[in-house]
């Protein structure tokens, strides 16, 4: 936990330094909706938001990086000037993003990011589009008081006080919060902030910072998974066992803080229109259908073993670690309360394996 | 009736559209007739043929309106002169139904509207489309559904 | 007295599985059940948080397997009972092939009522219900709220909370009262002007997220895996991120549930935005009522309007 530099943040003085950092960037910060006061969601902040540091946010940040309809390219075809049978298409590429800050993020949703940065930036291509966000963009997460029922950040990792994805971690103390800068991006914002924090301050977020690390101490890890999966793969009687409840429809997918599956699919209205990359779920009927008309995994059982093959075998064993950060959402707001976490253990519990 | 042409002269007005269904044996056969017996009507409407009016789905009406479209004009048989028997006692119910649904959704329900005009009448075809396209121009443009900004 | 366990028991022989709830991952979430084994019986549980709509896995694609040729034992809130009834009105279902048991309902919880009412903070750890009391048991104490004040927005306007189809049922409890007016909040809306109605289902609906968890969770959407609303060809809806396609999917799933939904409010529950989508139904719903006398799913020998005419000259 050795810091480069630390600032103080008083709780009056919270709204003014959102003011300030929302001139500068997009600062999209976890607040309830208006309609709906029970959903917390990251939004672009506005001046009077009310910010929620209680309820974990029913959505992820994943929308700042990976928006849910992203405009690749614009097209427009027309007619050629100088031979009158040669149609001409206009290609446009989209326009470079604005920074961004994700602001009071939970260490979960932090860890999100380092799950996308996998996928998107290591490898042999790099994702331009994901790049040009993801170099503008700042994430400060707040330590996290502790796990509620559906949470299980511990046994895949992590922990409330997880300082993995995020540029500067904000420790809540009792009369504001303690900044500490992370990473290079992450000092650039806290260097400018005026107050450090005094001893006792720092005190106190040590002991904040410990406890919440320690409310995950004793929780089962499903870190080890993989091999689980492989000797449970052909077991099809499990599968449907465990997934019968599932309406296999896209919550548990567009909630998660990991899950970075994507279509391409062109837009077109009249002569113009647009290629877009929008959100799929693997948990989707059409995920896999193929134009012949076959569908590879054509039940849910099928599609729900991809769901924790894909995060807890095959992205697991590629970069060590789950593509997972517990969050729970898939949980929480799942219409049947699927349990991946009961699965998963189950994997490795369940003696006989059918055929 | 009115004979005497119906003369656009706002430019807002010219360019409101509105989007007829017509069923291919009476209604387009009717608006045929009016055409051959010059009676004429203001140049609002486009329209679309369809096979019967039991062709209608609710969500041609709404999708049109949702886009934009500034009125939505559906006309087939008569009630028991369907070419089809019962396609328009169908679309009657359906009709009807979305049209009581309109205003639900913060749309104007008097941009839509299903009539009944057979094949030969051409004048009551002049007379259904100049006081639809007169109650269009009346109410406006439609501003569609465009995001919210919060 | 009957409780539960001994009705399925004494059922069981005619059955090849009973679609019931049991226990979740937490005291406030209990889960669909399918029971094959008669010692999972005793894993059966019945109280007002047992909300989702077991009809749904009665009809769909991924319709619940049986082995043999016995019935399927289902458990019906009143709710339920009218959506297996509109599933048996459609022929989606076979009656005869049902076992329902019907269970007289004091309305669900709305969890999120619950937590915005209760003063203590603690995780909870056990839920119980007694005398139109709900007492909850947390880390830092227990205390009691009336079932009243946390009910679901589609309990609280519920019409049916006694099952309207049922081969055997549960011991009989005090019916709620009936609403005064179970259209009040399609009326709350109606009675502001025309752009206020509009403004609302924008703000609305721009936080839906298309997860289709609505679509899938309606035991009547049997074609959730060829929706029209996902057709690429024709292509009704983009993929865009814009309220207009929101809107226009929830236009294709409101609209094919006009005089066919039942109004059991799932579509509602399972929205992770919290988006009041009940409303639309409701309306189509009291559409159904004013032209046709029609309330869906209370009559198992009932034609669906929209799926047949009235043939006379001035009729509708």
């Amino acid at each position: 936990m050795a810091m480069k530099s630390a600032s103080f943040v008083s709780s009056a003085d919270l709204s003014g330094l959102l003011v300030r950092l929302a001139e500068k960037a997009e600062l999209w910060v976890p607040a309830p909706e208006d309609t709906a006061p029970h959903r917390v969601t990251f939004r672009p902040f506005q001046a009077g938001m009310d910010l929620d540091g209680h309820r974990l946010p029913v959505t992820s940040p994943k929308k700042l990086l990976f928006p849910q309809g992203e405009e690749l390219l614009r097209f427009r075809t027309g007619r050629s000037s100088s031979e009158a049978a040669m149609e001409t298409v206009l290609l446009e590429e989209s326009a470079d993003p604005r920074p961004t800050i994700v602001f009071g993020c939970r260490p979960c949703d932090a860890r999100g990011f380092v799950v996308f940065d996998r996928a998107f930036l290591q490898g042999p291509f790099v994702d331009p589009y994901y790049k040009a966000r993801r170099d503008k963009n700042l994430v400060v997460s707040m330590v996290c008081p502790g796990p509620d029922a559906a949470c299980f950040c511990g046994a895949v990792g992590s922990h409330p006080a997880d300082t993995q994805g995020s540029d500067v971690q904000m420790i809540p103390v009792s009369e504001g919060y303690v900044l500490h800068a992370l990473t290079e991006k992450g000092q650039e914002l806290v260097r400018h902030l005026e107050n450090a924090p005094s001893q006792a301050q720092e005190q106190e977020a040590r002991h904040v910072w410990e406890s919440a690390r320690r409310s995950v101490e004793n929780v089962v890890s499903l870190m080890d998974s993989a091999p689980h999966f492989r000797k449970r793969f052909a077991d099809a009687a499990f599968w449907r066992l465990h997934t019968e409840r599932c309406l296999s429809c896209g919550v548990c997918t567009f909630l998660c803080p990991t899950c970075y599956c994507f279509t391409i699919t062109d837009e077109t209205d009249g002569v113009q229109g647009q290629r877009l990359r929008s959100w799929d779920a693997c948990m989707f009927h059409h995920f896999t259908q193929e134009a012949s008309g076959h569908n590879p995994r054509p039940t849910k059982a099928e599609r729900f073993r991809n769901r924790v093959g894909h995060k807890f075998s095959y992205f697991a064993e590629k970069h060590g670690h789950p593509a997972c950060c517990g969050c729970g959402r898939c949980l929480r707001h799942c219409p049947v309360a699927m349990d991946i976490r009961a699965i998963v253990r189950a994997m490795g519990e369940t003696e006989d394996v059918h055929a | 009736m009115r004979d005497e042409a119906v003369t656009i002269t706002n430019q807002t007005e010219s360019s409101l559209r509105i989007v007829g269904f017509l069923c291919n044996w009476c209604s387009y056969g009717g608006a045929d007739t009016a055409g051959v017996c010059r009676f004429r009507q203001p140049p609002l409407l486009r329209i679309i043929r369809i096979p019967c009016t039991g062709r209608m789905d609710p969500m041609f009406v709404v999708k049109a309106l949702i886009q934009g479209v500034d009125g939505v004009l559906v006309s087939g048989c008569h009630p028991k002169d369907c070419h089809y028997a019962v396609g328009n006692f169908y679309a009657r119910r359906r009709l009807e139904l979305v049209g009581r649904f309109l205003p639900f959704i913060g749309i104007d329900p008097r941009r839509f509207r299903y009539t009944w005009v057979s094949a030969s009448e051409g004048q009551r075809w002049q007379q259904v489309v100049t006081e639809f396209s007169a109650l269009i121009a009346a109410l406006g443009p439609n501003p569609g559904f465009s995001a919210h900004v919060r | 007295m009957n409780t539960l366990q001994s009705i399925v028991a004494s059922v069981w022989d005619q059955v090849d599985m009973v679609l019931g709830w049991q226990p979740g991952y937490d005291p406030l979430h209990p889960v669909p059940a399918f029971v094959r084994d008669p010692k999972d019986i005793a894993s059966l549980i019945w109280n007002p948080l047992c909300a989702p709509n077991l009809s749904v896995y009665l009809a769909k694609s991924f319709k619940a397997p049986t082995r043999g040729e016995k019935k399927i034992g289902i458990l019906a809130k009143g709710c339920d009972s009218r959506s297996l009834t509109a599933l048996i009105q459609e022929g989606l279902v076979d009656r005869n092939r049902l076992l329902i048991i019907g269970l007289p309902c004091p309305g669900t919880v709305d969890p999120d009522a619950l937590t915005s009412v209760r003063t203590q903070s603690g995780p909870i750890t056990d839920v119980s219900f007694a005398d139109g009391m709900v007492q909850l048991t947390a880390t830092d104490g227990v205390e009691r709220v009336p079932l009243d004040q946390v009910l679901a927005r589609r309990c609280q306007r519920c019409r049916h909370p006694h099952p309207v189809l049922y081969d055997v049922l549960l011991e009989e409890v005090v019916p709620r009262p009936v609403p005064k007016d179970p259209f009040a909040h399609v009326k709350a809306l109606e009675n502001q002007p025309l752009e206020a109605r509009k403004a609302f289902w924008l703000r609305e609906l721009e936080r839906c997220l298309r997860c289709y968890a609505c679509r899938n969770a309606c035991p009547l959407c049997v074609c959730q895996d060829q929706c029209l609303a996902e057709s690429r060809t024709p292509k009704w809806v983009t993929q865009k991120d814009t309220v207009a396609d929101k809107f226009l999917f929830h236009m294709i799933h409101t609209l094919h549930l006009a005089g066919r939904c039942t109004e059991c409010g799932e579509c509602e529950r399972v929205c992770p935005m919290k988006i009041p989508i009940g409303l639309l139904k409701e309306k189509t719903a009291h559409i159904a009522m004013d032209l046709w006398g029609y309330e869906s799913g209370t009559d198992p020998a009932a034609q669906p309007p929209l799926l047949s005419y009235d043939a006379s000259v001035n009729g509708l």
